[in-house]
């Protein structure tokens, strides 16, 4: 057999609805007025996913464009990226971690870096005072920088 | 009858939500035209903050749904100049709008696409008008066992008219449902997949669901086009700006045939915009195709696909408002939204909350007229919108969704969730899957069970009551021969044809 996405895909998902079907079947229900019961609409959906994935195994689709390693790596910055902004998010405050975070970004969308910076500064600012004035949410101001202060 | 309609152009013309409906069509229009972003992404991303502004929920509704609207106008703006479309309603755009543009006719065939967006539109709003609460008054007379066959019906639908691959689209839907189940059950106070993990008690949250599924994957899928530069990337120049009336007269009968076809297809449950588009193309192009000019730049195959599918997006708005079920992926995500404002759309909502129902109608009146009047003599300048590059628009899609997640939540889980459902919205993109069943599954998904539920507890846990009204088991009759007929039929008709050999 061939391996394709979509054969992974099915195997991946036939191996969910085991899981799915496994939790549901564990789920201590102490009584019930209902003769149905949190049950079995899952088990039916995870017989359901699993008929489904069995005839992705068997007749798989093309397997479409799949990013090159260099593309792979620079997906994978990003997304360090995205879980840095989520983690300096509180921490930085918005202002800052929003700064490096855009700058970053758009560095990596190909923006020379004069060009990157000036994007991050005024985004972070704008945004700031766009997002707190006009629409009056509160954003973290940083917890960081408090404990410094 | 129609005092729905009068109460809701009294709610409608309040300067406020006047002021909405103006706001919604500009910032639709610039978010379709935006590269990348549809109007389903638009949506996503600007409904947390049209939460945060505390609006009534009749004004929230008139905001977002001229986001809606404006952002299918938008659409069409990358189709004609670059030919590349911004979602899947504006694919059958490219078609002759590209090459248009192309014949140095950039302009006209930016008014014309406004026209003929108008038209398909009014009919189909027209006929909202007439139909919904028809619909709402058949829908009273629905219990739970029809809601759930009504729900298998949608699904079978989408799964056959949707997308290419049938057996992607069920995935899924199975797989939008199954995140739906996620929380608490109502039923029995049983903690379901929540891994012990409090934030997961109410379920996985709309907005953190839907910014996930739509802004974040977005954000991942455009870094792939970061490097690749179309040949078709020059922005053709878009001369006279106005289209005039010959042209107009000319696209006549095709705006009008595929505005009501466009209407029909929408209001089906389950199959929006791509497929309106797609089916009024290819009617217009066997009815008037006679000296073979659609796909080289012919009016009317522009017009055709632009006024279906506004039609259609006003069509899916009828079984949304009456049943409950949202006719397409946009409408899943403006229902969820109404639940967050604690209304269940449903045939109750003509007669209960007639200022919700109409206001959105009348406001659909208003939209579209402020929509042809932004979109006529601007186009230039949403035009320019097309030049802003991704280094810009990445960044602030990123800002955009942290933001929106963040000030309903103010908590750090949330978008850590938002991030995995990204990288699982990617990967399922990646694998060909479109993302509309997986939000209609999810919408859907805690209606369907609830229904389903409350229906075996009347009878008991027999089944048979699934089946036993005519209104259900003709739903169920209707969605076992949409999954069966499009294998069946052909084969017959080639039985036919080796038989008469």
């Amino acid at each position: 057999m061939r391996i394709a996405a979509d054969r992974l895909l099915g195997l991946a998902l036939i191996g969910l609805a085991a899981f799915i079907a496994v939790q549901s079947l564990q789920l201590e229900v102490p009584f019930s007025y209902e003769p149905v019961g949190p049950k079995a609409f899952p088990l039916g959906l995870a017989a359901l996913l699993a008929g489904l994935a069995l005839v992705l195994v068997f007749k798989p689709g093309e397997d479409g464009h799949w990013p090159h390693p260099a593309l792979a790596l620079r997906l994978l910055v990003v997304l360090g990226l995205l879980l840095a902004y989520a983690l300096l998010f509180t921490r930085l405050g918005f202002v800052p971690a929003s700064f490096l975070v855009v700058a970053t970004l758009a560095r990596l969308f190909d923006a020379s870096w004069p060009k990157a910076l000036l994007t991050g500064a005024l985004m972070a600012t704008g945004s700031y005072f766009l997002f707190t004035e006009a629409l009056g949410i509160a954003l973290p101001s940083g917890t960081w920088l408090a404990d410094v202060i | 009858m129609f005092d729905f309609l009068i109460e809701g152009f009294g709610v409608a013309l309040s300067p406020l939500n006047l002021g909405l409906a103006f706001l919604g069509a500009l910032l639709g229009t610039l978010f379709g035209a935006l590269p990348g972003i549809g109007p389903i992404n638009g949506i996503a991303i600007l409904m947390p903050l049209a939460y945060t502004l505390g609006l009534p929920a009749e004004s929230a509704l008139i905001l977002l749904a001229g986001i809606y609207t404006g952002a299918e106008y938008g659409g069409r703006m990358s189709s004609i100049l670059l030919n590349v479309p911004g979602d899947a309603g504006a694919v059958m755009t490219t078609l002759d709008g590209h090459p248009l543009a192309k014949k140095g006719l950039a302009g006209p065939a930016l008014g014309l696409s406004a026209v003929s967006s108008f038209v398909g539109a009014t009919i189909a709003i027209i006929g909202l008008t007439l139909f919904a609460p028809l619909l709402a008054e058949v829908a009273v007379m629905f219990g739970p066992a029809e809601f759930f066959a009504l729900m298998v019906f949608a699904f079978s639908s989408m799964a056959v008219m949707m997308g290419k691959d049938p057996i992607k689209t069920a995935l899924g839907a199975v797989l939008g449902v199954l995140i739906a189940t996620v929380g608490v059950d109502s039923g029995t106070g049983v903690m379901r997949f929540t891994f012990g993990m409090p934030e997961l008690y109410d379920g996985v949250d709309f907005v953190v669901m839907i910014i996930g599924l739509f802004a974040i994957s977005e954000i991942l899928l455009m870094l792939e086009h970061a490097h690749r530069r179309d040949a078709d990337d020059e922005m053709p120049p878009l001369g006279r700006v106005f289209v005039s009336l010959k042209e107009v007269m000319y696209c006549k009968g095709a705006m009008g045939r595929s505005g009501l076809l466009g209407f029909i297809i929408g209001v089906l449950p389950g199959t929006g915009a791509s497929v309106a588009g797609a089916v009024s193309y290819t009617t217009e192009k066997r009815l008037s195709d006679k000296e073979g000019t659609f796909g080289k730049g012919d009016m009317r195959g522009l017009a055709a696909p632009e006024a279906a599918n506004n039609a259609s997006a006003a069509g899916s708005f009828v079984p949304m408002l009456t049943l409950g079920i949202p006719g397409s992926g946009t409408t899943a995500v403006l229902l969820g939204a109404l639940m967050l404002y604690n209304i269940t759309p449903g045939p109750m909502m003509f007669t209960e909350r007639p200022e919700v129902a109409g206001g959105l109608i009348a406001s659909l009146y208003i939209g579209n007229i402020v929509l042809l009047a932004l979109n006529l003599p601007l186009a230039g300048v949403f035009a320019r919108v097309l030049t802003i590059p991704r280094w810009v628009l990445v960044p602030a899609i990123a800002i955009l969704a942290f933001v929106g997640v963040y000030q309903l939540h103010s908590d750090l889980t949330a978008i850590y969730l938002m991030l995995i459902i990204g990288v699982f919205g990617y990967l399922l993109r990646k694998l060909g899957f479109s993302l509309a069943p997986v939000i209609l599954g999810y919408v859907l998904g805690g209606l369907m069970e609830q229904n389903l539920r409350r229906a075996l507890s009347i009878s008991g846990g027999d089944a048979g009551i699934l089946w036993q009204s005519g209104i259900s088991l003709g739903l169920w009759i209707a969605a076992a021969a949409l999954l069966v007929l499009p294998w069946l039929v052909p084969k017959l008709l080639a039985g036919r044809r080796r038989h008469a050999s």
